[in-house]
């Protein structure tokens, strides 16, 4: 198959699939619809809950599965031909590596598969388990590996043909904090390089410092897609960082700005991606998106909890869990939500339901935010809810330990 | 190529690995020399080596099938169940590379494995001899019959001559009245045949008997110290008072004789023989008896002098050397590489759309079918009424479809008897088997696999 030079390094059209059940009905629709583009040279993240259809999208990506409808192609062709394969390193959700290989093993049988020369291949190895760490227990069997340690052997093992596109399925899921660190160094160095990398995560903290674009699925379906900081900006509103001050300065600054006539609020900073994420996915639901990932999680289980916790009625939750898969012949009452136009805004009861959905984030979440620009632009996200969720929520849990607070927002939509 | 070749190293070090391999190994390890020692056989020393090679072989050959059996589906579909399989298809590599290069390990590890285990066979056997203190005339009979590589050729009975003799007895009885009512068409008919083939086999006191081989072709046949063998049986009307035959044979070109010719150009040669009944015996005389043209003659005469009861000379062998033992041991070996080979392929073609459990209980069945195979088909053939039209139909293709391992496919009858594998028939049953039957099943299983969903779990 002859591959042109195409624009997009990963590029699919109308990707669809749905899982059949035991009779051949649609069971699950676990991607719909997906339109997605990745540039050359760019770190595309690919976010979404557990079950949002990232994985699937990828084994479609890849040929592991067949797309029920659509197309995917990857540097403008297929995944088939071995001259495309040649270019691509995967790292799956697990590392599905040999058990009874050693480390080094490992990574010669897939450098072999390449058709790596046997001096670049034992060079590679050795450089490859250098900068994983893993250099002294090249010997030792997968086997006897952590998850930790497998999961860096299955980076070493996407990086052996030194790719042009990198396709990583939750490449940080069971890796340290300094493994996590290291390997977003190494997702920037990549791209310095020129390389191409779809960073699939439910971790916001892996993809906000490096991807250049980000895409949210949910229910199988994108819900925005922008580069960061097209998506974070809010332009009527700023933030001051600095470190921690007294009691006066803050009065005075507080007078300052009372003076100009514009409200103010001091909080502590906190990750940005975050609360965008979550105002996504939950818009998402509150419009009633079936989804056939997780839904919102209830807070911690009534018997691991040492006091009962107050359950309290959730009618989003209700409406939601009554359906939770849409047959395929129910017509689809939910536009598409892009970042560049809003759907009509429902008027729903904020949610509870998102208590059980920040945690279960930030609960995953494995490093502090890393603060970069003194002062950050922001503009309210468009795509808005007429109560703010995360203003309900902070409120109501007093006792909770989620260290998260959200500036004081005003109620803004567009289209009110 | 390369690609292929990776898959080939992983899957023979997976086999190594896994517990299987080294419980065969082991087994083999210890039981083959403890075999030599405790195996007897009849007490010859013949019987011994019989008995040992055809054991040791039937093990060896059986425990590489069940490892065979065991690795190539387990290979794959453990790589499909462990998603192993993610990280190998979607590198540069084909699917059916991916195949070819499983299949290739595990041929690599059964040439290995059958290399290794045949030469140990082979050691014993050739040590078994040399340990034993047996007669000098055991050693002669062993190497005679067992350390060489022979073709036989047997007789043939005139069916048709048989069948036309008993229905004309049929008439005749019919004619003067003396059927028995009671007995149906076919059984007196079969009874008839019976007492038929008894008239043309049997040599009254008296009377001589002649069987003649027409295009026998033996290698060096001028060379004095080359021998053709006569094998045979003896059966009586009545049991001799001694147990014993007083036989008197004639091997050479007959045809002279009745020509009265006077002068013999090819020898004639006389052998005198008494032995017991109902035991194969066997006599060699020099081949250069064996005609121009390669016809050879031999007659049997019931001297009234010397016996008297009529005897039934039974399966009348003339057998030839054609090679020696090391060589037809080679080519049993290949054999069994035939067998495990095809294994193999049906193993991996399997696991491309069933599991691990359903595809071993699959490939054991047709395992044990292809151990009955020849005789099942033999069978089917034989069976003339509707029902075995029915069979014949419905069964005979899926069967043909089946390996056969059975009657002239099991080398272990060649090694015991001393009888030559030849090489074409070797060829002819390895490309049969292996790329007819083989091919056609592992490109079926190439051409599922190609579209599979390897990430499609089952439920
Ligand atoms: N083989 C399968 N059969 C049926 N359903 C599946 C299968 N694989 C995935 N799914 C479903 O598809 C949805 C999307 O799953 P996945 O792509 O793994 O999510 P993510 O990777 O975003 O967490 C989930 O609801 C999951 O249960
Ligand atoms: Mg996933």
């Amino acid at each position: 198959m002859v591959t042109t030079e195409n624009q997009y390094a990963i590029e699919t059209i109308s990707l669809t699939k749905i899982f059949p059940d035991w009779w051949g009905r649609a069971k699950v629709i676990a991607v719909e619809d997906l339109n997605l583009q990745v540039l050359q040279n760019e770190i595309y993240g690919f976010l979404g809950p557990n079950g949002s259809g990232k994985t699937t999208t990828i084994k479609m990506l890849l040929n592991l599965l067949h797309p029920t409808k659509g197309a995917s192609f990857v540097f403008g062709g297929s995944v088939d031909s071995p001259a495309i394969s040649g270019r691509i390193g995967y790292l799956p959700e697990e590392s599905y590596l040999y058990r009874y290989l050693t480390a080094r093993e490992t990574l010669d049988f897939y450098g072999r598969i390449f058709g790596l020369p046997a001096d670049i291949r034992k060079a590679r190895i050795e450089t490859l388990l250098e900068m994983v760490g893993l250099s002294g227990m090249g010997n030792r069997q997968i086997a006897t590996f952590s998850k930790g340690m497998a999961r860096r052997i299955g980076l070493a093992q996407a990086l052996i043909n030194d790719p042009d596109l990198l396709i990583l399925d939750e490449p940080t899921s069971g890796m340290d904090p300094m493994g996590t660190r290291q390997i977003k160094d190494l997702f920037v160095e990549l791209a310095r390089r020129g390389k191409t990398i779809l960073l699939c995560s439910h971790l916001l903290a892996d993809v906000e410092d490096v991807c250049d674009r980000i895409g949210i699925l949910y229910g199988g379906r994108m819900q925005v897609e922008g580069t960061v900081r097209q998506l974070l900006q809010q332009k009527d509103e700023m933030q001051m960082r600095t470190g921690q001050l007294s009691g006066r300065a803050l009065e005075q600054i507080k007078r300052i700005v009372s003076s100009e006539g514009s409200p103010i609020d001091i909080e502590k900073p906190m990750d940005k991606l975050e609360s965008f994420f979550i105002k996504v996915v939950a818009k998402a639901r509150q419009e009633k998106q079936r989804t056939s990932g997780v839904e919102a999680g209830t807070g911690i289980s009534g018997f691991l909890a040492e006091k009962p916790v107050v359950q309290h009625e959730n009618i989003l939750d209700k409406l939601v869990g009554a359906h939770p898969q849409k047959g395929p012949e129910e017509p689809e009452k939910s536009d598409r939500v892009e970042a560049t136009k809003s759907p009509p805004v429902s008027q729903t009861q904020p949610p509870e339901a998102d208590y059980g959905l920040l945690q279960q984030l930030t609960r995953q979440k494995t490093e502090a935010p890393l603060p970069s620009t003194e002062t950050v632009q922001k503009e309210p996200e468009k795509p808005s809810v007429k109560k703010d969720i995360l203003d309900d929520l902070i409120r109501k849990k007093s006792s909770g330990s989620t260290e998260i607070t959200q500036p004081e927002k005003k109620e803004d939509t567009e289209n009110a | 190529m390369h690609s292929i070749w990776a898959v080939a190293r992983n899957t023979l070090a997976q086999a190594l690995r896994m517990k299987i391999a080294a419980v065969v190994i082991l087994l083999l390890l210890i039981l083959l020399p403890l075999m030599s020692m405790v195996m007897d056989g009849d007490g010859t020393l013949l019987g011994k080596l019989q008995t040992f090679t055809s054991y040791g072989l039937g093990l060896i050959s059986l425990l590489l099938c069940i490892l065979t059996i065991a690795i190539s589906t387990y290979t794959l579909s453990n790589d499909l169940k462990c998603k192993y399989i993610f990280l190998v298809v979607t590198k540069p590599i084909r699917r059916f590379e991916l195949i070819l290069g499983k299949l290739l390990g595990i041929i690599l590890l059964d040439i290995l494995l059958l290399g290794i285990f045949s030469a140990i066979l082979y050691g014993c056997t050739r040590l078994i001899p040399k340990i034993t203190d047996a007669p000098e005339s055991q050693k002669f009979q062993a190497n005679a019959e067992f350390f060489t590589s022979r073709i036989g050729i047997k007789t043939e009975l005139a069916k048709d001559l048989i069948n036309n003799r008993a229905r004309q007895r049929y008439n005749e009885l019919k004619s003067s009245n003396q059927i028995p009512e009671d007995m149906s068409y076919a059984r007196i008919m079969s009874e008839l045949y019976v007492q038929e083939a008894m008239k043309v086999k049997r040599v009254d006191p008296g009377q001589t008997k002649e069987w003649d081989f027409e295009d026998v072709r033996v290698k060096n046949a001028d060379d004095p110290n080359t021998f053709i063998f006569v094998r045979y049986k003896y059966q009586t009307a009545a049991p001799p008072p001694d147990e014993k035959v007083y036989g008197l044979w004639q091997v050479g070109d007959l045809r002279q004789f009745k020509a009265g010719a006077a002068k013999i150009k090819t020898p004639v040669y006389n052998v005198e023989r008494d032995e017991v009944i109902r035991v194969t015996h066997e006599f060699a005389v020099p081949a250069n008896a064996i005609a121009e043209d390669g016809y050879i003659g031999i007659s049997f005469f019931n001297s009234t002098a010397l016996n008297q009861t009529a005897i039934i000379p039974e399966e009348l062998e003339l057998l030839y050397q054609t090679g020696n033992f090391t060589a037809n041991y080679f080519r049993a070996v290949l054999m069994i590489l035939v067998r495990l080979v095809f294994l193999a392929v049906i193993g991996i073609s399997l696991t491309t759309w069933l599991s691990f459990p359903v595809a071993v209980l699959v490939c054991i069945t047709i395992f044990f079918v292809g151990l009955t195979n020849t005789f099942i088909l033999d069978a089917i053939g034989g069976v003339g009424a509707t029902a075995g039209m029915i069979y014949s139909i419905l069964l005979k293709p899926l069967l043909w479809l089946l390996p056969q391992f059975d009657g002239v496919y099991n080398p272990n009858g060649y090694i015991v008897a001393g009888r030559t594998i030849q090489w074409t028939f070797l060829a002819t049953t390895a490309l049969f088997t292996l790329l007819v039957k083989g091919l056609l099943m592992l490109l079926a299983g190439m051409l599922i696999f190609r579209r599979r969903e390897v990430a499609r779990v089952a439920a």
